[in-house]
């Protein structure tokens, strides 16, 4: 008990192992690519002439904690995607980074943002290219 | 650890040492999370950006909407699915085995998940090519990955 004291009392205040290194967040790593492609489109499209009914998307972002079994999972519990469909859309988040995992109006696309959130999914909404 | 499917739920037996371990992770996770409330910038703590992540990476403005619209119903909600594990916990005495219905297993998938969230954020775990650190942080975090995908095995 006293070595589980002691590594719990190291989890909330930040230890030394992430001070050590430069603190890199998943975020700046993995979308700076993306996201200045992103920039470039959004300067084009984010204009108030658009269209409304342009789609927007859920995009779901790969991330070094969650697991295969549990992303599958939850891309089949709370969309009702079927085994073959969740298992191709995790693969897809592994293997390129990120995956669409729904397209539609906006307000959707933030429910399943905020649906992925919980589920501790790493989720972003952007309009459907 | 011992995690069985059942016709109505999953059975989970664990020693008085994790039942331990995961009681103290949870009750600091609430208090995390709960900081939230109060705080809505994440500047402070970057764990907590992986549990409530940037819906709109190039549009702060968006971002910002999106944190004021979501923010305290998601740390009700994740404050829920963490109180789900606290509570069978607590129901059960050490040496009992913990039936979990279909339902409330469903909830401790996510909690686990943040939990992992947070640990990965403090052991230095950014990208899927980082080890995991050979301490008992890390055996925590390995511990908590085995749980969690033993759990999705018998749900699904």
């Amino acid at each position: 008990m006293v070595v589980v004291a002691q590594l719990v009392e190291r989890w909330l205040v930040v230890p030394d192992v992430a001070g050590s290194s430069p603190v890199i967040h998943p975020m700046d790593v993995a979308s700076s690519p993306v996201l200045s492609s992103t920039d470039l489109e959004r300067d084009t499209t984010t204009d108030s002439r658009v269209a409304p009914d342009v789609p927007w998307q859920t995009i779901v972002w790969n991330d070094p904690v969650n697991l295969m079994s549990y992303v599958t999972h939850v891309f089949r519990s709370y969309f009702g995607y079927s085994k073959a469909e969740a298992e191709r859309l995790m693969l897809q988040v592994h293997n390129d980074g990120r995956s669409v995992v729904a397209t539609g109006p906006r307000e959707e696309m933030e429910r399943h943002t905020e649906a992925m959130h919980e589920y501790g999914l790493w989720a972003t909404v952007d309009r459907a290219s | 650890m011992r995690i069985e499917p059942e016709i109505t739920g999953v059975l989970i037996e664990l020693t008085p040492m994790e039942r331990r371990l995961l009681t103290t992770l949870l009750a600091q996770y609430d208090e995390l999370v709960h900081d939230q409330l109060d705080d809505g910038d994440l500047a402070g703590d970057p764990a907590l950006a992986r549990l409530f992540p940037n819906a709109y990476p190039d549009d702060e403005e968006a971002a910002a909407e999106f944190r004021r619209y979501t923010r305290d119903g998601l740390v009700e909600r994740k404050a829920a699915n963490s109180g789900r594990i606290s509570a069978a916990l607590m129901a059960s005495s050490d040496d009992e085995r913990i039936t979990v219905a279909r339902d409330d297993a469903e909830h401790w998938l996510p909690a686990l998940t943040d939990l992992r969230l947070v640990l990965a954020e403090r052991l230095g775990i950014h990208r899927d090519s980082d080890p995991i650190p050979a301490n008992e942080l890390g055996d925590v975090y390995e511990w908590l990955g085995e749980l969690q995908w033993a759990l999705v095995e018998a749900l699904d």
